[in-house]
């Protein structure tokens, strides 16, 4: 009888039970909508509405006046904030990781034509096939230009790191921040040559004949926290058990999430208007492990292509010490003109943020949530029991 | 002639006024012409907006909240250096209440260049204030619709209920009134669920 109290004290104990979460309208933002879907938050005892976000600035500018209880961000956004760069990030917990990979690169057809002839894309193709055309545009004074979604995100750390790799000094592209939902059009009217985003905007490209997807984030660095979880600091110093059970759900939804045969199930959730609002075949693919390269062309295996959590690996959503140290680094080298190498964070400053200790409160609140329901449920069955004997 | 350069750049600020909802933007360029601010209201997205500011060359950029553009204006300076740095309007404004006011009226603007901030200010303030009046008013209007359909549904109810059950029009009302205190129900929505019902059984018998 007492566990039973302990159930509902677990739910009493939630110090605000209506929350409005953030999510912007990509495919990574799925472990919120399967939260919100499959009743996880309710599970908890938590009655959350979901607002769905045009621009990483709304994101930012709701979290800061409290509009938003927590929100899906980039990952270096917080990083941003802590080291000056975004003085409205400045604030801010991220101890939960929603998401891993999910980002591509794609060129015009035109580009991907004069940079490839043989068109072949069943592999990934090296910025190095890239380096002859930048180089004959900077003669005439000319650059590519290429797209990404924010100056503080993977994409843009991913893009630089991809032409690094291959050779070329970020520099001499010309880089553009557009919206996701902008992306193809732009393709299309040949304003820009390429762009860096995240899902469904590759395949979107591709099914459109528009675009052709020559590398993944897979391909540029894999497995680093894309997308996390995010409030105020202050938001959790008042909410603490709200926020457990809140990455409690979130934990249960990316579970759920791992096991492939429900991602259909997912893409369908998501390709609703009040979500993605955008046709299943565009957000299925990368889902399913699969990159939509180029028009008329087989489908490319990227297995991590959407990574949310995995059954090996238990930590997945834990912001590990080596994920924001590594992050750091790509933001510091992106960022290095801009000050960024100087203004390093300590790894305490970046723990402080990317924060395992609130992840792992959650887990253990989780786990003790989970035992009280456990017995209960014995009792429950112990109940019947006496009751059918009489 | 420098002085007077000076004073008819001073005289008059370039807003660009990014929105598409076309009510919403004649309120505001109203009073900003008027005021004798140089307003250009563009409808653009994307790349097309990008050169739009390129060519209009704006002192104060006024935007919606929810634009799915803020991340590039707001970013224009970050990477690409030619671009002179647009500021969040309320980077500088260190009041809690501002941005709170500001967020909540849907309101963003970008600075652009080395504007007196006083100036901008005050645009900044007749934005917040006349599209919070448009939200009073859309709200408005929004409730009076409510209320019209509420009435129109009570009034099908009342009279399906005379017709049916020969009621007079003061026992069909109370009759309503009566279930939704007993079901502790809106009078509205015991007046749908019984048109629905009614409905039903229209179809039945037919």
């Amino acid at each position: 009888m007492v566990d039973y109290q302990l159930q509902k004290k677990s739910h009493s104990s939630i110090e605000k039970v209506k929350l409005t979460l953030g999510f912007m309208p990509l495919t990574d933002c799925a472990p919120l909508i399967v939260a919100k879907e499959l009743g996880y938050f309710a599970k908890f005892g938590l009655n959350v509405s979901l607002s769905k976000e045009n621009s990483w600035a709304s994101m930012r500018d709701k979290l800061a006046t409290n509009v938003l209880d927590a929100g899906q961000l980039l990952a270096p956004m917080p990083l941003a904030g802590a080291c000056g760069f975004d003085p409205h990030c400045q604030d801010l917990v991220a101890p939960f990781v929603l998401s891993r990979n999910g980002n591509a690169i794609t060129l015009s057809r035109k580009l991907f034509e004069a940079v490839n002839p043989t068109s072949s894309t069943t592999s990934s193709l090296n910025a190095k096939s890239l380096y002859q055309q930048v180089s004959e545009l900077k003669k005439v004074g000319k650059k590519l230009t290429f797209a990404t979604v924010y100056p503080y995100s993977c994409h843009y750390l991913q893009l630089i790191s991809y032409f690094k790799q291959g050779g070329i000094d970020p520099n001499d592209i010309n880089i553009v921040i557009i919206s996701p939902v902008n992306m193809v059009s732009a393709l299309r009217h040949n304003d820009i040559d390429g762009f860096c985003v995240g899902g469904p905007y590759n395949a979107k490209a591709v099914r459109e004949g528009v675009g052709v997807t020559v590398a993944t984030s897979m391909d540029i660095w894999p497995d680093l926290p894309e997308k996390v979880l995010a409030f105020k600091r202050q938001w959790y110093v008042q909410n603490p058990t709200t926020a457990y059970a809140l990455i409690s759900a979130l934990s249960l939804a990316c579970q759920w999430l791992s096991n492939i045969p429900n991602r259909f199930e997912a893409a369908k959730l998501l390709s609703q208007k009040q979500y993605i609002n955008t046709p299943i075949d565009v957000i299925a693919p990368s889902l399913l492990g699969s990159c939509l390269t180029m028009q008329g062309e087989a489908p490319r295996s990227v297995d991590l292509y959407n990574r949310f959590t995995s059954s090996e690996d238990i930590f997945a959503n834990q912001p590990l010490e080596s994920d924001v140290y590594q992050l750091q680094e790509y933001f510091a080298s992106a960022f290095v003109e801009q000050g960024a190498d100087a203004n390093k964070l300590t790894i305490i400053e970046l723990k402080n943020i990317y924060s395992a200790s609130i992840y792992q409160q959650a887990m253990d609140w989780l786990q003790q949530y989970e035992q009280a329901c456990d017995k209960n449920v014995e009792i429950d069955a112990l109940k019947q029991n006496e009751f059918g004997q009489i | 002639m420098k002085s007077k350069n000076t004073l008819s750049l001073a005289s008059k600020l370039k807003v660009l006024l990014v929105e598409t909802d076309s009510d919403k933007a004649q309120i505001l360029e109203g009073v900003l012409q008027s005021a004798r601010y140089d307003v250009t209201r563009v409808i653009n997205s994307g790349i097309p907006l990008l050169k739009q500011v390129e060519t209009t060359q704006p002192d104060i950029i006024i935007i919606d909240m929810e634009s799915p553009d803020r991340d590039m204006l707001e970013n224009l300076h970050r990477i690409s250096h030619s671009t002179p740095k647009p500021v969040v309007i309320f980077s500088e404004e260190e009041d809690q209440n501002t941005i709170t006011q500001l967020v909540k009226s849907g309101v963003s603007a970008y600075v652009i260049g080395g504007i007196d901030y006083s100036r901008v200010k005050s645009i900044v303030d007749i934005a917040v204030a006349r599209f919070a009046e448009y939200q009073g008013l859309k709200d408005e209007l929004k409730l009076t619709k409510q209320k019209l359909t509420s009435q129109k549904s009570i009034e099908k109810a009342k009279l399906w209920l005379m017709q049916s059950r020969n009621l007079s029009e003061n026992d069909a009302y109370h009759f309503i009134r009566k279930t939704a205190m007993d079901n502790s129900q809106k009078v509205e929505d015991v007046a749908k669920n019984m048109l629905a019902m009614a409905d039903m059984f229209a179809g039945e018998s037919a």
